[in-house]
């Protein structure tokens, strides 16, 4: 199974950054950007421990829809959720781009997320998050933001509202 | 306060509290021990020491006066009797709560009870001696005041530090106590009146005058070679000299106390501790001592457990990739030297995995530790007399194993002191000794762990439990008599069955027995019950070795494999429709005259395919005392699994006990049988 770490610094944040006026826009959120089904979401770095190609997922039967089963990362046993479920989306087949995302939630909680593919790791303002305005009557509370940055919109995920129920 | 010192602290007390625990116990047998009572004292001494350092209080308060009252004893003043015990319990469970609220992240102790402080002051006065629940009046604190002096540099608007603080506390303290015509103290040489003192010093001072009004006859404390009186001391020859002068005082002498120093300022005076000579056989066990206790502390070192279980996870993972090698080795036309050096990684691989094993092993008296003061405080309260026998306390097992077993037992013992043993007229009635024994007992059985849990009390009735159970709902009447003796014995781990006649709050509730039933099964243990009316009970827990590895047989579905608890095991035989039944919509198999149940796993773990292959098998399981027929699709073998978590979002997912990696380093998972029946009934 071949994996690449993410770094967690923060050093390099400037480098990464393509506008000069950014600097102008305060702390940014370093994040993971992924896509599931045409839209872009984003997840904290430091919420994130590894990004993992697909190998090999084992069942879990009478397990939840949104489960796909446990993976083995160096001996530790993950469970990896479809984001696309989770999201309530239509699940499609696995294929070579998609990625599991291993969060940490504490150290005694890991989740693997599988997403359609990782794009790249981005430094985003803080300021360019808002709220959603949704107009439903109760948004999903897991999205912590939105942002329109670059060209892109982008939702950054807040994973301890997601899986906080699992407790 | 400084949280790193606190936390440093809190290990040391936590662990001086598990000691004392033990320690005043045993004390209640010998309360004369001059060894045991240089230990507590000590024990006392150094988390008062510790806490007035940090500045807690409530804590100071207490021990400091637990200390003064151990200082009597051990100097032969008073007796450690019932009494004494009680208050003295008393305090250690408040220094023990503290201990407990301090390291659960609480900063601010509540302020001790008054009562207890008084007591534990009368008690040292040697005018506490009337059990104290009947005789609250008396126990009001004394009216008498006194004016504590101040030390003479000290700012009276100004802040105080803990040290002076802890200076006024114990000159307060000590005015009731130490003898008006106590020899004054006076400072070491070297040492300038109007510095600062070390604490080494001052510490030095406060154990001088302590034991000036103690203990009269009075011997030289001699330092050990090689120590610059004037110098200053490091801590392990302060260490040695309190020894020195603790084993003195335990026997028949006190340190020398040299004359003339100001007596308006005892709070700053300081002892001098003479180099003269004293015999050396003293000296020498001093010396002794102390390189044991210094050896033991070098020798240990303290671990986070979650550490421990990354290397356990490691170390899995390494055997796994050494059998991938081993495999390689004997597929590929390897060279010898290959195949050698894969051997010895084999051989060091199994060594380190042992020893990983091994150091998460802890000696049973952990658990055991505690029941001296269960058993103590329980048969105070219901009057009964009780000798409570530890054996086997330095039998190894897994860590979470002990920690896992301590609820269970505490329930059992309980029950033998409030069930079991019988009120000391009664005992003498029945011709037995007026002393009720409960033996609480642990020994190693192959890879497994025998415990035992026996006392010489009343016994169970069979019959009583027979008809109890009908009583109750449990069974009916024909079941009930065809029970056998040992089966009925059984009946009492059932849920919803309680024999006490009164439901006290010390068992009774009969919720327990069924508890400590299924944690026992949790632990992949048996429990097993023998009784004699009127000769006693003995109840017998197995338990694995370790909860880590977990011998299993391994079974497949549609390649997928699933790892079954190879204790709950009993037979495999090949499946055979003809020999099936369907009864009441239930199938059942035909064993030696008696139909099992049958459950097929296919129903559950692979849904898709038929329910009916060839080649299948039965595997008959026993889950308490019932026992069930799973069929699976084919049979793959023993296998030693390391249990793994499946995580949080399967935990509540009914049918598993967790994960493991198999030899192949695929995922197995392992199947919880209670859990399992439970999906098909």
């Amino acid at each position: 199974m071949s994996f690449y770490t993410l770094q967690k610094s923060e050093s390099n944040a400037a480098l990464l950054n393509d506008y000069d006026d950014e600097a102008f826009l305060g702390p940014n959120i370093r994040c993971v950007m992924f896509a599931l089904d045409r839209e872009t979401y984003g997840i904290q770095v430091s919420k994130i421990h590894e990004v993992l190609r697909v190998g090999q997922i084992r069942r879990v039967p009478g397990a939840g829809r949104q489960v796909l089963g446990v993976i083995n990362v160096r001996g530790v046993i993950v469970t990896v959720v479809d984001a696309r479920v989770l999201f309530n989306m239509n699940p499609k087949p696995i294929d070579d781009l998609c990625r599991i995302i291993i969060v940490e939630l504490d150290s005694e909680r890991t989740v693997g997320i599988l997403v359609d593919f990782v794009m790249e790791v981005k430094d985003i303002p803080e300021k360019k998050f808002e709220p959603l305005s949704s107009t439903k009557d109760n948004p999903s509370r897991y999205i912590h933001g939105i942002a329109h940055f670059q060209e892109q919109v982008i939702i950054l995920i807040d994973v301890d509202t997601l899986f906080g129920h699992y407790e | 306060m400084d949280e790193e010192i606190l936390g440093d602290f809190l290990v040391e007390a936590s662990e001086l509290v598990e000691q004392l625990n033990g320690q005043l116990i045993a004390l209640e047998q010998s309360p004369t021990d001059a060894n045991l009572l240089n230990a507590v004292f000590r024990g006392f001494h150094t988390v008062k020491g510790g806490a007035g350092f940090l500045g807690i209080v409530p804590l100071v308060e207490v021990c400091h006066r637990a200390e003064n009252v151990f200082d009597k004893i051990r100097n032969g003043d008073l007796a450690y009797d019932a009494v004494a015990a009680d208050v003295i319990l008393r305090a250690f469970d408040v220094i023990s709560d503290a201990i407990e609220a301090l390291n659960a992240g609480e900063r601010d102790l509540p302020k001790n009870d008054a009562q207890l402080l008084t007591e534990l002051d009368l008690l040292a006065k040697g005018q506490l001696s009337v059990p104290s629940s009947t005789n609250n009046t008396f126990l009001q604190p004394s009216p008498r005041s006194v004016s504590l002096q101040l030390p003479e540099d000290l700012d009276p608007d100004g802040e105080m530090t803990d040290e002076e603080f802890e200076a006024l506390l114990q000159q307060r303290d000590g005015l009731g106590q130490t003898r008006p015509d106590a020899p004054p103290l006076r400072l070491p040489e070297g040492v300038d009146p109007d510095g600062e003192m070390t604490d080494e010093e001052f510490e030095a001072l406060l154990q001088q005058r302590d034991g000036l009004g103690q203990t009269p006859p009075i011997a030289p404390l001699k330092l050990p070679e090689g120590v610059d009186p004037d110098g200053e001391m490091s801590d392990e020859e302060f260490e040695a000299l309190l020894q020195q002068r603790d084993r003195l005082t335990g026997g028949k002498a006190l340190s020398e106390v040299s004359d003339s120093a100001a007596p308006s300022t005892p709070g700053i005076a300081t002892a001098e501790l003479r180099s003269s000579p004293s015999q050396p056989t003293q000296r020498d066990e001093s010396d002794a001592v102390n390189s044991a206790t210094k050896a033991n502390a070098e020798s240990t070192v303290r671990v986070d457990t979650r550490r421990l279980d990354e290397i356990m996870n490691l170390v899995g993972e390494l055997v796994l990739v050494r059998n991938r090698l081993l495999t390689l080795r004997g597929s590929h036309g390897s060279s010898e030297e290959i195949a050698n050096a894969v051997g010895n990684l084999d051989h060091v691989t199994t060594d380190l995995q042992n020893s990983v094993m091994k150091t998460r092993m802890q000696p049973v008296k952990k658990v055991f530790g505690r029941f001296p003061r269960v058993v103590r405080d329980l048969a105070r309260k219901l009057g009964k007399e009780i000798e409570l026998e530890l054996k086997g306390e330095e039998t190894d097992l897994d860590k979470n194993l002990v920690e896992a077993l301590a609820d269970p037992l505490v329930h059992l013992v309980r029950n033998s002191v409030d069930h079991g043993i019988e009120m000391p007229s009664v005992r003498l009635a029945a011709g037995k000794s007026k002393v009720g024994k409960v033996i609480l007992a642990a020994e190693q059985e192959g890879d497994h762990i025998l415990l035992s849990i026996t006392d010489d009390g009343k016994g169970m009735d069979p019959d009583v439990l027979r008809r109890k159970a009908v009583e109750k709902g449990l069974l009916d009447e024909v079941a009930a008599n065809q029970l056998d003796d040992k089966s009925a014995f059984e009946l009492i781990l059932s849920a919803g069955f309680s024999t006490a006649e009164q439901i006290s709050d010390i068992s009774g509730r009969g919720v327990g027995m069924d508890v400590v039933k299924t944690m026992i099964t949790k632990l992949n243990g048996s429990i097993d019950i023998r009784s004699v009316l009127g000769q006693g009970t003995q109840i017998n827990i197995r338990v694995p070795l370790t909860l880590a590895i977990l011998p299993t047989l391994m079974v497949s579905f549609a390649e997928e494999s699933y790892a079954i608890p190879l204790t709950s095991v009993q037979e495999i035989f090949d499946y055979d429709p003809l020999k099936t039944n369907k009864i009441d919509g239930q199938r059942m198999v035909r064993l030696r005259e008696r139909s099992v149940p049958l459950y097929y796993l296919n129903e559950w773990l692979a849904p898709e395919g038929p329910l009916e292959k060839d080649n299948q098998k039965v595997v008959i399981v026993a889950i308490g005392n019932q026992r069930a027929g799973l069929v699976v699709d084919q049979v793959n073998g023993q296998e030693e699994v390391v249990i793994k978590p499946l995580g949080v979002m399967l935990k509540k997912v009914a049918g598993y006990a967790g994960a493991t990696i198999t030899g192949n380093g695929n995922i197995a998972l392992i199947l919880d049988l209670p859990g399992v029946i439970q999906r098909f009934v």
